[in-house]
C-alpha cells in the first residue's frame, strides 16, 4: 500500500535563476518554493516556437452585440486565419499540427469564473476541439477543464463538443483539494495562513500532454487584467485567492510564479486569447452586463505575456474611454469595501497589480516590451 | 510529556427521557450512562445501572463545531472553529466535562473527548442517539496501548482569559502545545507570556500571537500540517517508534482528499475512519524529515497509525 518514495522535490532549474534576478528588483516579494518532480521541456510550451509575436484577429460580425450569438463560420475563419498567421502555413491544419498529433491527449483551459456571461465562448471551445480532430485527436484524447464544478456546470459545453469529449472539473466542492496534485505545488506564506500550498491540478499531471490556455479578455480587480498569465496560473492551483486577501494583494508575483511551474508550463503549448466578450470593470466575474463590452477578436500566440501586455491596454483604453480608473491606478482613494465594486467603474476592493505581466517576463515567460512584439493583425 | 493518552475512556450518555425509552438507550452500547436524580431504580428495572447525573460536578463545554463569523472582523475568512481540546489541555485531567449537544454534534462531541482522553457525559438530542452510538462503537474499536501525548511546545498558563484564547488558537491552528509548569528543555519552543520573547501585550491579540509562536517554531518544525482543510484539527500521541494521528472533523461535513504531514519519517501507515468503510490512506510519501498521506474521505472523526 505504501510506496517507500524519496523526495523528489527540486526547484526548477529553469525558474531559478529568473526567480533570484527578479526577487533582487522586488526584494519584498514572498518566499516561494516550488515542488515538483517534472523537469522543463527542451523548448518549454511557455513561451515556446514563438516568442514576441502575436497573431490578432478582428471580426466585425463575430459576435452580435445585442443577442451575443456568436457567428459561427466567422469564428471558424478567425481560428484559421490566426493560426496561420501565426505560424506562419498557409494550411490551418498544418499550423495546428505543428502543436498536435494523434498521440496526444490535450486539456483545453477554458476561463469559466465569469459564466454564464462571459466564458471561453463555447463555440470557439469547439472549434478548437474540432482542428484537434483534424490532426487526429481523438474526442476521449481532449479535456475541457476548469477549477469549479457550479461554473462550468453553467456554460454547458457538453452540448457544443462530440461525445466522448471530457469536462472535467477540479473542485466539486469548494476547498476541496482532491482534484490536485498533492506533489506538485507552491508552497508560500502570505500572511500566516496555515495552509501554505497551492497544487496543481491532477489532470495536468496525470494526463495531458499538450494544454491550449483559451482565456478571455477582462478586468480583474486584484490583477489589473486577467488573461493568458492568470488564467493558466489560477486556473490550475489550489488554494490561489489567499493572495488577495488584504487590499495589496499578492497577485503581483504568484501568477507568474505559479506559471512557471512544470509541467504546466511546458505542456501549455498554445494561447487563444477568446475577445469576442469582454469586461471591463467587474471581472473576473460579469455579474453586470453593463460592464461588458465587444472586442470581438480573438489573439493567438504561444507567449502568453506578450498576449497579456497587448490585452492591458485592450482594457485600460476601454476604462478610460468609461472614465473608470486606469488599471495602473494605485490610489487608495478609490477603495472601498462592500458591494460597490460591482456596480461602479470607479470603486475597486484592492489595488490592481497590472505589473504582474511585466513580472512574468523577468521569469522567462515571454516578451513584455511593446517594442519587441510582432503583432500580425488580421480584419476579417 | 508524561501526561498519557486515556485509550480505554469512552464518553457517558445522559439521558433525561423516560426509562421506556431503555431499548434506545442500550443500542448506543453507551458502558456510563447518568440519569436525572432519583430515577436510578426506574432505570435499573429497565436494565441499566444508571447513575444520577450532578450537574456541579461536571464543566459544561459549549457544543462543538463551526460558524461563520461574517460580522467578526478578521484578517480571514477563514470559519470560527469552536473547539474545547484546549480546555482540556488547559484542566490537566483535572476536570469532568458535559456535552448538551444540538443535533448532529453528539458523535463529535464524544470523539473530542475520547481524543483528549477526558472524562465527559454526552446528552444528546433523541435523533442523535444512533449517530452517538455509531461513535461509541467506532471508539470501541480502535485499539492499541496508550502514548504519551506528542507536543513540542510548551506553554505556561498564568490561568488569565487572554492565555486561554492564546491556547484556543494554538489548537486551532494545529500547534501541539502542552501546558508546563516551567520551561523545559525538551520542548522545541518554551513560550512564557511576559517575557521580552513573548509580550503580555501582544497576547491580547490572539490570532497575532499564535503567529508569532508558529514563527518562532518555524514550519519546519511542526509536528501536524493539515492542507486541504480550515475545519479538521489533529491531535498527536506516539513515542519513539510510532505516532496515533487523531484528526476530528468540526465542519459537519465530509473532507475531501485532505493532505496530513507528520513530521518524522515512518515507513507505515494505516488508517481508520469514523463512517468510513475500507479507508486507507493514499499518496503516502517519507520527504524531507516528514512523512505525507491523503486521507481520500473522512467525516467526523479519523485516526492514523505511523509506525517506523
Amino acid at each position: 500500500m505504501i510506496d517507500d518514495m524519496k523526495r523528489r522535490a527540486f526547484l526548477q532549474a529553469a525558474a531559478t535563476a529568473p526567480v533570484a534576478l527578479a526577487a533582487s528588483l522586488h526584494e519584498d516579494l514572498p518566499k516561494y518554493r516550488i515542488v515538483s518532480r517534472f523537469a522543463p521541456a527542451a523548448i518549454p510550451g511557455m513561451p515556446g516556437p514563438y516568442p514576441g509575436v502575436v497573431a490578432r484577429v478582428h471580426a466585425e460580425k463575430s459576435i452580435d452585440e445585442k443577442s451575443e450569438k456568436v457567428d459561427v463560420p466567422t469564428v471558424r475563419e478567425m481560428i484559421a486565419q490566426g493560426m496561420r498567421a501565426l505560424t506562419g502555413d498557409a494550411d490551418a491544419r498544418d499550423s495546428w499540427a505543428r502543436f498536435f498529433n494523434s498521440a496526444d491527449v490535450v486539456g483545453i483551459k477554458v476561463n469559466c469564473s465569469g459564466a454564464p456571461g462571459i466564458m471561453s465562448t463555447p463555440e470557439v471551445v469547439s472549434e478548437i476541439v474540432r482542428n484537434l480532430g483534424v490532426v487526429g485527436v481523438k474526442p476521449i484524447q481532449i479535456w475541457i477543464y476548469e477549477r469549479f464544478r457550479d461554473q462550468v456546470d453553467s456554460v454547458h459545453y457538453d452540448r457544443y463538443v462530440p461525445a466522448g469529449v471530457h469536462i472535467w472539473t477540479a473542485e466539486h466542492n469548494r476547498g476541496s483539494i482532491a482534484g490536485y496534485d498533492p506533489n506538485t505545488y507552491v508552497d508560500v506564506n502570505f500572511f500566516g495562513e496555515d495552509d501554505t500550498r497551492s497544487n496543481l491540478a491532477r489532470p495536468v499531471v496525470e494526463h495531458f500532454t499538450k494544454i491550449i490556455n483559451v482565456p478571455n479578455m477582462k478586468d480583474h480587480g486584484a490583477s489589473g487584467v486577467t488573461g493568458c498569465l492568470k488564467n493558466i496560473a489560477y486556473g490550475d492551483f489550489s488554494n490561489v485567492a489567499r493572495s488577495h486577501s488584504g487590499i495589496k494583494t499578492n497577485t503581483y508575483s504568484l501568477i507568474g510564479t505559479l506559471a512557471t511551474v512544470e509541467p504546466l508550463r511546458s505542456r501549455t503549448v498554445l494561447g487563444i486569447m477568446d475577445g469576442l466578450r469582454g469586461v471591463w470593470h467587474g471581472g473576473p466575474f460579469s455579474p453586470s452586463r453593463k460592464f461588458r463590452f465587444y472586442p470581438k477578436q480573438m489573439m493567438f500566440g504561444t507567449d502568453p505575456v506578450a498576449m497579456d501586455r497587448l490585452l492591458l491596454d485592450v482594457i485600460d483604453d476601454k476604462r478610460k474611454a468609461e472614465h473608470a480608473t486606469s488599471v495602473w491606478d494605485r490610489s487608495l482613494a478609490h477603495i472601498k469595501s462592500g458591494n460597490g465594486y460591482d456596480d461602479n467603474p470607479n470603486i475597486d476592493r484592492y489595488i490592481r497589480e497590472p505589473g504582474h505581466i511585466e513580472y512574468a517576463s523577468t521569469l522567462g515567460l515571454g516578451v513584455y516590451d511593446l517594442d519587441k512584439i510582432q503583432v500580425r493583425k488580421i480584419e476579417l | 510529556m508524561l501526561s498519557f493518552f486515556l485509550a480505554a475512556l469512552l464518553p457517558g450518555l445522559y439521558w433525561d427521557q423516560s426509562p421506556q425509552t431503555a431499548e434506545a438507550v442500550k443500542k448506543t452500547g453507551a458502558e456510563r450512562v447518568y440519569v436525572p436524580a432519583g430515577q436510578e431504580a426506574a432505570w435499573k428495572a429497565a436494565g441499566i445501572d444508571a447513575q444520577a447525573f450532578d450537574a456541579a460536578k461536571f464543566v459544561k463545554l459549549p457544543a462543538p463545531g463551526v460558524e461563520y463569523r461574517m460580522d467578526v472582523a478578521a484578517a480571514t475568512s477563514l470559519p470560527w472553529v469552536d473547539a474545547n481540546g484546549w480546555r482540556m489541555e488547559r484542566d490537566g485531567g483535572r476536570c469532568r466535562y458535559y456535552y448538551n449537544v444540538p443535533w448532529r454534534k453528539a458523535a463529535l462531541a464524544a470523539a473530542e473527548a475520547y481524543v483528549y482522553g477526558v472524562d465527559a457525559v454526552v446528552h444528546p438530542e433523541a435523533r442523535d442517539v444512533p449517530a452517538l452510538g455509531q461513535m461509541l462503537g467506532f471508539l470501541r474499536s480502535i485499539d492499541g496501548p496508550g502514548l504519551p501525548v506528542l507536543a513540542n511546545i510548551g506553554i505556561m498558563d498564568d490561568g488569565s482569559d487572554e492565555t486561554g484564547e492564546v491556547l484556543n488558537l494554538l489548537s486551532r491552528r494545529n500547534l501541539m502545545y502542552r501546558v508546563i509548569a516551567a520551561p523545559d528543555p525538551k520542548y522545541d519552543l518554551n513560550v512564557q507570556i511576559g517575557t521580552k520573547e513573548f509580550p503580555k501585550e501582544e497576547a491580547a491579540d490572539a490570532y497575532g500571537f499564535a503567529t508569532l509562536v508558529r514563527q518562532k517554531l518555524t514550519d519546519e518544525k511542526r509536528l501536524l500540517r493539515i492542507y486541504g482543510s480550515d475545519v479538521v484539527l489533529g491531535r498527536l500521541n506516539g513515542d519513539d517508534r510510532r505516532v496515533r494521528v487523531h484528526l476530528i472533523n468540526y465542519g459537519g461535513g465530509k473532507v475531501d482528499g485532505m493532505r496530513v504531514r507528520v513530521r518524522g519519517e515512518y515507513q507505515h501507515g494505516k488508517v481508520k475512519a469514523f463512517a468510513g468503510q475500507d479507508a486507507a490512506l493514499t499518496e503516502y510519501e517519507v520527504v524531507d524529515g516528514g512523512t505525507e498521506f491523503t486521507i481520500p474521505q473522512m467525516s467526523v472523526y479519523a485516526v492514523v497509525d505511523l509506525e517506523k
